[in-house]
């Protein structure tokens, strides 16, 4: 009876367990580190594309609905020309947070390929839950996201209106965080929004 | 021609009645569009419609200008120009200035008046 040849796996396997016969540890260390280097620049780039406003508005949902509300605000088009994103808002900045964003981000996919909010009406429908769900993370998050630009440290008496100095400094002291109060600042309120004040 | 003239009674009557529900009906929309444009603009953290805060009530403001005829000119000016206002410590501001269309404007300036 002849041996069978080992199929294409096992082939592979026997040869990447076996000791290197014709390079040095060093150079395989040296080759696997760079390697290393290159795949982690490649899958970074590749992330940070997700994160840029184009890749955000290829859907459509997003292109026709909070891309056009976006448009409106201060966070689009302000006096000091800084433009703030869809991801600078709704992507954590540090790894970890990114990349579980990242993971939980695949029902956007999901949503989107079901058309769960693909016409108007559908949206409108669903805005409250999708606004208190995002509402609900930043308050968990204690506004993480607002804080990579804002802090209530670096606000200017002299540069704010008097009344929204002494609100933001009675708010910092009282532990409140940015989502509390600034609701709907780059997106539409939902219908069913009441403020807090009435 | 006895058929046509009850015809057109009827449809005047409609006419009539439609013309009279009308107001009625586009006061309610009014008060929805006022109150979803006051939630955007945050009047509401100056203002409340029936209780002074920083700002006077809507109610207050609304009695102030019953029956002036300038009073929604007045009101709409205010909310666009960014006059000076007093806060009730003694400080002077400029009024915040409302990003809406005219119409909405008027909408809402037409609802503060109406509390």
């Amino acid at each position: 009876m002849t041996d069978t040849k080992p199929g294409p796996l096992r082939r592979c396997w026997n040869f990447l367990s076996r000791p290197s016969a014709k390079y040095s540890l060093l150079t395989l260390l040296v080759a696997g580190f760079v390697s290393g280097i290159l795949f982690w620049g490649g899958f970074h780039t590749a992330m940070e594309s997700t994160n840029t406003l184009e890749f955000c508005i290829g859907c459509h949902t997003m292109a026709d609905n909070s891309f056009k509300e976006y448009k409106e605000t201060v966070h689009y088009s302000n006096r000091s020309g800084i433009r703030v994103v869809c991801s600078d808002c709704h992507v954590p900045k540090d790894w970890a947070h990114k990349v579980a964003a990242k993971i939980k981000a695949s029902s956007d996919v999901y949503h989107e390929l079901m058309g769960s909010v693909s016409t108007p009406a559908k949206f409108e429908a669903r805005r409250m839950q999708m606004a208190q769900h995002q509402w609900d993370q930043m308050k968990a998050s204690n506004s993480r996201e607002c804080r990579n630009c804002h802090s209530f440290e670096a606000m200017s008496p002299d540069a704010q209106k008097k009344s929204s100095y002494e609100r933001h400094m009675a708010a910092n002291k009282a532990g409140k965080t940015c989502i509390d109060c600034h609701k709907g600042i780059a997106h539409n309120l939902p219908a069913e929004y009441k403020d807090p004040d009435e | 021609m006895r058929t046509i003239n009850t015809s057109l009674q009827a449809v005047a009557a409609a006419a009539l009645l439609a013309a009279l529900g009308a107001p009625a009906i586009s006061q309610a929309a009014d008060a929805t569009a006022a109150q979803a444009l006051a939630r955007k603009e945050k009047c509401l953290t100056c203002h409340s419609v029936d209780k002074a805060k920083d700002g006077p009530s809507f109610k207050s403001v609304a009695a102030k200008y019953k029956g002036k005829a300038d009073a929604e000119d007045h009101i709409v000016k205010q909310l666009t120009s960014g006059p000076k206002v007093k806060f009730p410590d003694g400080h002077e501001e400029e009024h915040k200035v409302i990003k809406a269309s005219a119409g909405d404007i008027k909408n809402v300036a037409q609802w503060i008046l109406s509390q």
